[in-house]
């Protein structure tokens, strides 16, 4: 789906820091400084390894956690610091999320028709328990589930199953903005590909936006109009999915990049990819500044690498 | 090739269910797997297809409640003086198969490293734990064993490293000290259960590529058990696919990845995007994998396959063979059967990712 990008974002995050206090001496500095924007409708990749944070911006975009400092704006509010009444209730509504493993995120106790329809119960969403049930048979319907299935309980699904399960609980609010936290890294490789359609189908049909957090590059180039990459809480590139895969600029995205295993054996065989050790790099993250590179594509650096880095053979991704 | 290859591990009709508390899972039915020294074996499938199951069996390390109906697993290995012997694992003892099979000759790396490590450990002390226990050896000549293991696998600063306990490395570290212990017995056999499924992309290509330089320095055989057909075609040499505790396709790396046989094999190959890949779908094999405690009669694929034919339902396919290595188990390849080409979009991936192999010069 073509996305307007003249149009103000739909999220807005400026100068975004979250830092966990461990100790008197030690504050974990899981984001640091992250600037990015969600346009209505389009869907943004995070990806990065495990530890750079890219979860706790999702957490700390949906404020699970209360960010240290920068400014969130979404839909036209801001909600970084103290939020009035209105902003949270539309925070709640308009922004919803879905975890990583759906079967610990699942109640167990709770009936699927319950799980879906607290946030409905939560905010008054309904007049009677007819319509109540006839929201939660829709929605059920969309994510390609049975309404039969609306009376069992979690342990009774499979794991895509259950995953749809998840899709349709932040969908029934209605949300513009939804962050999905590896939402498929636990799914079998035949069901990944079920719920990514699903989650396509849906934003063509109701204009939703993602927030689409994972490691598996290949699956984010797919899903993602835009991607960022993240490394120890930095931001270190940002750009359109062709951006960053025909050209990346910072050495880490670039070895990233040369990680993907692709599934072409003769080529696979021969491939070593490129290794990128932070300590050894000389590259000081907290220097950089944001520099564009063409479009939309920016990459955080300084001055003096983004010369050297320009410079260096173009990346070619087989 | 003119030496004849020597074969490590043969595994013939083997069949294993489960008793659980809701009735007997038939979990392995008839798998047939070889192995030939230096070679690497892949298994993929989807989880509950059985490749563990399969692997753990050839370890001897099943669970109690294993039934083996029957089947066969004969490994092959060679004593320190040169001689040749073949044990039939499944006819031995589980005190027999620890003393002298596990560690010393087949050795497992598992999937995540945190798990497979004692925490109360130094790492030192785990790796030189086997070579004590089976070798005999001395604590000086073990030490300076591990200490050579761990140079061996790329930890630098490896002497300082051996007094470290598992929670003071990274991801990756743990995963090389997996490895140089499982090495350190000088097994004929290494299984990798997952090796890089708990790992980033970046570290799992490291991973991979030590292995593999492992593999080809010390001449051992590999099988690698996962659902990344990344991870296969990077490594494999041989391909076996499971689905439903059967192994549905077999042949080469080149066989499986180029000409694709079964519908099963067309919808993982499908299903992973490549970065090529701009269609708006994904294609998606239809429905999820079938619960093993309820038989069903005929192909087990059959429900999730848009290709399947009325004889699916009835009975099993067997094995058709498309060249010596390659075989399948689906009725589209009996000659009675219907031609059915596979999905027009992988067909064309798959001429993309020849002619992508023929500019980089390499021969198919």
């Amino acid at each position: 789906m073509a996305v307007n990008y003249n149009q103000e974002p739909l999220l807005k995050v400026e100068g975004l820091k979250q830092y966990f206090k461990v100790s008197k001496s030690f504050t974990v500095k899981a984001v640091d400084n992250v600037s990015f924007e969600i346009y209505p409708g389009e869907t943004y990749g995070l990806v990065g390894e495990s530890g750079s944070g890219k979860s706790t911006i999702g957490r700390s975009v949906i404020r699970l956690y209360d960010p240290t400092a920068g400014t969130i704006r979404f839909n036209g509010a801001e909600i970084s610091g103290r939020m009035n009444g209105e902003t949270r209730k539309m925070l709640r509504n308009q922004m919803q999320m879905i975890f990583q493993d759906p079967m610990a995120s699942l109640n167990p106790r709770k009936k699927v028709q319950d799980i879906i329809g607290e946030g409905l119960d939560i905010h008054h969403h309904y007049k009677n328990l007819e319509e109540r049930s006839e929201q939660i048979r829709t929605i059920l319907k969309k994510v390609g589930l049975a309404p039969e299935h609306a009376s069992r309980y979690p342990h009774q699904f499979s794991g895509g199953q259950r995953q749809r399960v998840g899709i349709a609980r932040a969908l029934i609010m209605n949300p513009k903005l939804i962050i999905a936290d590896e939402c498929i890294s636990a799914l079998d490789v035949s069901i990944q590909a079920q719920v990514v359609n699903l989650m396509k189908d849906i934003q063509q049909e109701t204009g939703t936006a993602y927030m689409f957090i994972a490691h598996d590059l290949s699956m984010v180039k797919y899903i993602s109009d835009r991607i960022g990459v993240l490394h120890l809480g930095h931001l270190l590139e940002t750009g359109t999915t062709d951006e960053i895969f025909s050209n990346p600029i910072h050495p880490y995205t670039r070895s990233l990049l040369s990680a993907i295993p692709s599934p072409n054996p003769v080529i696979e065989k021969k491939r070593v990819a490129e290794s990128y050790d932070y300590k050894s790099s000389g590259i000081d993250y907290s220097l950089g500044t944001s520099h564009l590179v063409s479009g939309t594509h920016y990459v955080s650096c300084t001055d003096e690498e983004f010369d050297r880095w320009r410079k260096a053979e173009p990346f070619h991704y087989n | 090739m003119a030496e004849k290859k020597e074969k490590i591990l043969e595994i013939r009709d083997l069949d294993i269910s489960f008793k659980t508390t809701a009735g007997l899972v038939h979990a392995i039915r008839s798998v047939d797997i070889d192995l030939w020294k230096g070679e690497t074996v892949a298994i993929v499938g989807e989880s509950g297809s059985g490749k563990s199951v399969t692997m753990k069996a050839a370890m001897g390390i099943l669970a109690k409640n294993a039934i083996v109906n029957q089947g066969s697993i004969r490994f092959s290995y060679r004593h320190e003086n040169g001689e040749n012997e073949t044990v039939e694992i499944l006819s031995k003892d589980k005190n027999w198969i620890r003393r002298h099979i596990n560690g010393k000759r087949i050795s497992m790396v598992f999937q995540d490293p945190m798990t497979s490590l004692d925490p109360t450990m130094t790492i030192g002390k785990q790796i030189m734990e086997g070579m004590l226990w089976h070798f005999k050896m001395s604590k000086q000549e073990a030490y300076a064993r591990a200490v050579k293991l761990l140079q061996e696998v790329g930890i630098t600063d490896a002497e300082a490293r051996m007094k470290n306990y598992p929670h003071q490395l990274s991801g990756g570290m743990r995963q090389r000290v997996v490895i140089a212990i499982a090495l350190s017995c000088n097994p004929d056999l290494l299984i990798c259960d997952e090796p890089t499924t708990a790992l980033d992309v970046t570290i799992q290509a490291k991973i991979l590529e030590l292995i593999k330089k492992i593999q080809l320095e010390r001449g051992i055989s590999v099988i690698y058990i996962t659902h990344d057909l990344g991870v296969v075609a990077k490594v494999a040499d041989y391909v076996n696919v499971m689905y439903a505790g059967k192994i549905v396709e077999k042949g080469t790396i080149n066989e499986i990845f180029y000409d694709p046989r079964h519908p099963y094999t067309w919808g993982l190959l499908s299903a992973m995007p490549d970065l090529d890949t701009n269609d708006d779908r994904l294609y998606a094999i239809p429905g999820s994998p079938p619960n093993l405690l309820h038989e069903k009669e005929g192909d087990a694929f059959a429900p999730r396959n848009k290709y399947a034919l009325l004889v699916d339902d009835k009975a099993q396919p067997p094995m058709f063979r498309i060249s010596d290595s390659h075989y399948a188990a689906t009725w589209l390849l009996d000659p009675r059967a219907p031609k059915v080409e596979m999905p027009a979009e992988l067909k064309s991936r798959i001429e993309r990712m020849k002619k992508g192999a023929e500019i980089d010069g390499s021969q198919l």
